[in-house]
């Protein structure tokens, strides 16, 4: 996404020659909502997907038949979209380490993987695995 | 697996269970395809899908209870639903009608899915393997139907013009909403053997008060019964139908009747 169709321009955009700040909202109108599902008690909440609806009841009702209705569920949640607040999309740099940092895991020790591997946040992780 | 009706020896009884579950059956497949006609066609595509679902999740229930005459009687499952004239189908007439407009589609949602959360109690509490637990099962699955009838219906009548229409036309479809409580000597027998706690009165009657209740919350009145003749709105239970079923039958089985064979 580029800095222009940024979607907060809407709510009055960063002029253009500065970096937007962090913690400018994702924007987009209010009647979109954030959908995240938890597949089996004890997992985390996952986003995935928007719905439209004109509020939460609405949006958990119609949630349910987009989201749930063929893999497993056991709760939902909806956050309206406006009120998610996002790093700027030109930030990603300021994740990647400069240098090396494998001290930071503690993939060798069996209780700490079973912690990691009980979020979906690291399963991904290369190390891990 | 035998179906509920080989255990019960009394063949007038066994016939009056039957009635019922084809009637159940009925109103399932036939509202379920009122409500498969607004797939692509919906408000908003999330409420588009959702329908859809309710659809296929009441031709699903439809299919449950016609197994189960299908598993005493022999025959398959699509015959029973595709292979009959007109005047051996047991819905009431106001699931056959037409979908006119959204808000008629969400009114007779909300008043049908009370009086099937009514009829699922009594068919788990009728001590019959395997519909009770079966209808214990697809009571689950109504819930959400109701829920989403009934979000829906607070939302339509929220405001003043909303509120007039939906008024409107919980009115005209109030005879027809009675109709699903008809009455006809299967009830009665039934009742009588104990396989049914409630008459059809007395079914009626808690289904007017958890409507009240319902109805109320969304600013809206309960319509005062039909003045003339109670007779309006009945005859669906007696296979007395009328000319939009007739549409809704030839639409509906045009795929059937082209190879009745035909394995899928």
């Amino acid at each position: 996404m580029s800095r222009n169709d940024a979607p907060a321009a809407a709510h009055g955009a960063a002029p253009a020659s500065r970096e937007r700040r962090w913690g400018d909202p994702l924007g987009r109108p209010g009647d979109v909502w954030c959908v995240f599902l938890q597949a089996r008690k004890r997992d985390p909440h996952v986003y995935v997907g928007d719905v439209h609806a004109p509020d939460a009841e609405m949006a958990l009702v119609l949630a349910k038949e987009s989201y749930a209705r063929r893999d497993p569920c056991v709760n939902l949640w909806v956050v309206r979209l406006d009120q998610i607040y996002a790093t700027p999309p030109g930030a990603a740099e300021i994740f990647e380490p400069a240098t090396d940092k494998r001290y930071r895991f503690g993939g060798s020790y069996r209780e700490q993987q079973k912690v990691y591997r009980s979020g979906w946040r690291l399963s991904h992780r290369e190390e891990d695995q | 697996m035998p179906g509920a009706l080989v255990a019960i020896a009394d063949p007038a009884v066994r016939g009056a269970f039957r009635e019922w579950l084809l009637r159940t059956a009925d109103d399932e497949l036939i509202l379920g395809h009122r409500h498969s006609e607004w797939t692509g066609v919906g408000p908003d595509i999330e409420s588009d899908v959702a329908m859809s679902s309710i659809a296929q999740e009441e031709m699903g229930h439809a299919r449950v209870f016609y197994e189960q005459i299908a598993s005493d009687e022999g025959g398959d499952v699509d015959r029973i639903a595709y292979g009959r004239a007109p005047t051996e189908y047991r819905h009431a007439v106001l699931l056959e009608r037409e979908n006119a407009g959204w808000e008629y589609s969400i009114v007779r949602l909300s008043l049908y899915e009370l009086f099937e959360a009514g009829r699922l109690r009594l068919l788990a509490a009728c001590g019959r393997e395997p519909v009770a637990p079966l209808a214990r099962a697809i009571g689950r699955e109504e819930r959400y139907h109701r829920l989403f009838a009934e979000t829906w219906l607070r939302r339509l009548a929220g405001a003043p013009e909303g509120r007039s229409r939906v008024q409107a036309t919980l009115e005209a479809a109030w005879p027809e909403a009675l109709g699903l409580f008809e009455e006809t000597p299967a009830d009665e027998l039934l009742r009588r053997e104990g396989l049914l706690g409630e008459t059809q009165a007395e079914q009626r009657e808690s289904w007017e008060a958890a409507l009240r209740e319902i109805l109320t919350d969304a600013g809206l009145a309960v319509p005062q019964p039909p003045a003339r003749g109670a007779g309006a709105g009945q005859g669906g239970r007696r296979g007395v139908h009328t000319p939009e079923f007739e549409r809704l039958l030839g639409q509906m089985t045009e795929v059937w009747r082209s190879d009745s064979e035909a394995k899928w």
